[in-house]
């Protein structure tokens, strides 16, 4: 905990505060504006950062997934268009306060719990990432290979939509994945005859094609008219001061609803396929559940704007704790932070702590600064946030399509891969448009190498047995903990097909 | 159930990446036997599962399609554009092939001409679509693809150090 509290010492020198600041304002910029995303700023940040110093790189992309989670739910709040789906529960009582004429006090009020639970999910981060560092170095390959499988399985079920293109998704995804130099003997795959598939197809191309073309191409089909929303024109005129939150009404929402719908995102973060928005559900239903004044909620309650907003930004402390110890990321956006390790040669799991202790603590440092900064951005920026919606869609599409494009040639000088993005791209936009989701094929393409290798590892040590996985006690508890989720998403009664 | 329909997007679709699949399931017969020593599996394993699973997937969902009865399609959920007709199909079609353009001519007419044209053809393009006014719009798209162009190369090439194509010829 020491040596990562270290991290803060590295953060406050020059560079690293100034991608800091960069990194948030990134992610407001892209949070704010519907359709995009943090996971779409990282992506685009991914080619970057092949030109940064990794602990600078980490840092960045810090800054960009705390502002991001929070700056979906501003425009939810103003226009009721979540500017990522990680605002659509907070908008439902924000926008009601809004209506009533309190839209500055629910963007403060937003931003206060969006501060308190990212830094309550840093802190955990700090807390627990080592002991469970230290634990994940007593896994061998029967374990990793199950613990993969649990992310694999459980990123496919929590999908919303039809279970079978969830599938779909993920499978296609690992056959990606195997396209190019086998994991364990030294010969090439689905290579089609090609010598740039031997390469394989790499995560950059995968990245870039599945949220950044794909995002450009589904833009194309909105009319400017319906991506824009309410005129700005309608909106009241905010002042700087109308930002501070008024403690009086924090107070009545009171201390301990912050910390339980915090602990809520960082143990729903830490889930594989967890994400932003099932923690505001959780924690908004929860929050609902014990209130004094249920009635309230959907109506403008202050409660539940706190309980959903506190949870989400949580959640990011508690997504990066698997990705670094366990080396597992649980979302799209913890899969390009995986990226980002991958291209400076560090690989995230077992050891990475204790080995880059130094590189990695300024990162946690980021998500708690990060945290902080929410608070202080809504009193500077509150009057600005409305106008975000507005921007000119000829430059935004413009610099999002060259920066993509540019970007995988940039870091890969090669065509090819510029090629790769854009057919990916072009697939993802039509899996997208019947109904396939995107983010368990990222996954697919991240684990799809991990569990090939593992399983392969596994079966090579046994002999063929397949025992080996349910012998060892924490081989056999991820298997069981994969078909309890099984159970409680998909086939529990009462829940949808 | 009254039988099966004519097939429908969504099944037409999963037809697709069955054919994919096949595509994909062709290469395997290259990778040898799924067990290597007659126990552990091999190159081949792992590929011949994910197939297996997107032939059922796949297949599941043509045949639900199909016995749905949805002889076509539902409604469009695509909003009109004033100005641009089917923006549902020419909107992404006319980026896919601005973008195979940027993709096809970087690297022989390097990176300001590639990019500026680029830009300035989606800024067009978006710019267009909202106002219908053709001199304002390329007015703004001229002064879009400057601006991003610059700044791609300044961030790119001057700040990052990474390399992009100049004119090669």
């Amino acid at each position: 905990m020491l040596d990562l509290l270290g991290g803060f010492s590295t953060l406050f020198t020059l560079w690293p505060f100034l991608y800091l600041i960069g990194g948030f304002m990134l992610g407001l910029f892209f949070g704010a504006i519907p359709g995009l995303t943090a996971t779409l700023a990282i992506a685009l940040l991914l080619p970057f950062t092949f030109g940064m110093e990794v602990t600078n790189a980490l840092v960045m992309v810090m800054g960009i997934y705390m502002a991001g989670i929070y700056a979906g739910s501003i425009t939810g709040i103003t226009l009721n268009i979540p500017g990522a789906p990680s605002g659509a529960i907070t908008s439902i009582d924000g926008h009601a306060l809004m209506k009533k004429g309190e839209g500055a006090q629910a963007l403060s009020l937003d931003a206060f719990a969006s501060s308190v639970g990212g830094m309550i999910g840093a802190l955990i981060l700090m807390l627990l990432a080592q002991p469970i560092g230290a634990l994940a170095l007593y896994f061998r390959t029967p374990e990793k290979f199950s613990l993969v499988l649990l992310a694999v399985v459980t990123v496919t079920i929590v999908s919303r939509g039809s279970l079978w293109k969830a599938i779909i998704a993920m499978t296609l995804g690992l056959m990606i994945s195997t396209v190019g130099i086998d994991p364990m003997v030294p010969k090439g795959r689905f290579d089609f005859g090609s010598y740039h598939l031997i390469e394989g197809i790499g995560l950059l191309p995968a990245v870039i094609g599945l949220f950044a073309i794909c995002e450009l191409l589904v833009q194309a089909t909105i009319p400017a008219r319906n991506a824009m929303g309410v005129a700005v024109a309608d909106m009241p005129r905010l002042r700087h001061r109308d930002f501070i939150p008024d403690f009086r009404i924090v107070r009545e929402i009171g201390a301990w609803l912050y910390i339980k719908s915090s602990i809520i995102g960082v143990l729903i973060g830490m889930l594989p396929g967890g994400g932003a928005s099932m923690a505001s559900f959780i924690a908004y239903a929860e929050a609902k559940r014990t209130a004094k004044k249920p009635e309230e909620f959907g109506q403008g309650s202050h409660e539940g704007l706190a309980a959903s907003e506190s949870a989400n930004n949580a959640m990011c402390g508690g997504a990066i704790i698997p990705l670094l110890t366990l080396g597992i990321p649980g979302d799209a956006v913890t899969a390009i932070i995986f990226g980002v390790f991958l291209i400076h040669g560090l690989v995230p799991g077992p050891g990475l702590l204790t080995q880059h202790t130094a590189t990695i603590a300024p990162m946690f440092a980021a998500l708690f600064v990060a945290s902080a900064f929410v608070m202080i951005s809504v009193i500077a920026f509150g009057p600005f946030y409305l106008r975000q919606a507005r921007i000119n869609r000829g430059v935004l599409y413009g610099f999002i399509g060259l920066i993509s494009m540019a970007g995988v040639y940039a870091s890969s000088f090669s065509g090819f891969q510029m090629w790769m993005a854009l057919a990916i791209g072009i697939f993802a936009f039509a899996l997208r448009r019947f109904g396939y989701p995107a983010v368990p094929m990222l996954m697919g393409v991240i684990l799809g190498p991990y569990l090939e290798k593992f399983l392969r590892g596994s079966m090579i040590v046994s002999q063929g047995d397949p025992l080996i996985f349910v012998t060892s006690p924490f081989s056999l508890m991820f298997l069981v903990m994969t078909a309890v989720f099984i159970w409680l998403l998909r086939l529990r009664p009462g829940v949808r097909p | 159930m009254t039988g099966l329909a004519r097939p429908n997007g969504q099944a037409i679709f999963a037809l697709v990446l069955l054919v994919l699949n096949t595509v994909y399931a062709s290469q395997i017969f290259k990778l040898g036997v799924p067990f290597d020593n007659g126990v552990e599996p091999g190159a081949s394993f792992l590929p011949i599962v994910l197939c297996a699973v997107l032939y059922l997937a796949a297949g599941r969902i043509v045949i639900g399609e199909l016995r749905a009865g949805r002889s076509a399609e539902a409604p469009s959920a695509h909003a009109k554009s004033d100005h641009v007709p089917a923006i549902g199909i020419t909107g992404p079609l006319v980026i896919a092939i601005l973008t195979m353009g940027f993709a096809a001519g970087l690297e022989r007419v390097g990176y300001i001409l590639a990019a500026g044209a680029y830009t300035f053809a989606v800024a067009l393009y978006f710019n267009y679509e909202e106002s219908g006014r053709p001199l304002r719009t390329i007015l703004v798209a001229a002064i879009t693809a400057a601006l991003i162009t610059g700044f791609g190369w300044l961030f790119f090439v001057k700040l990052f150090d990474l390399y992009l194509p100049t004119w090669s010829y």
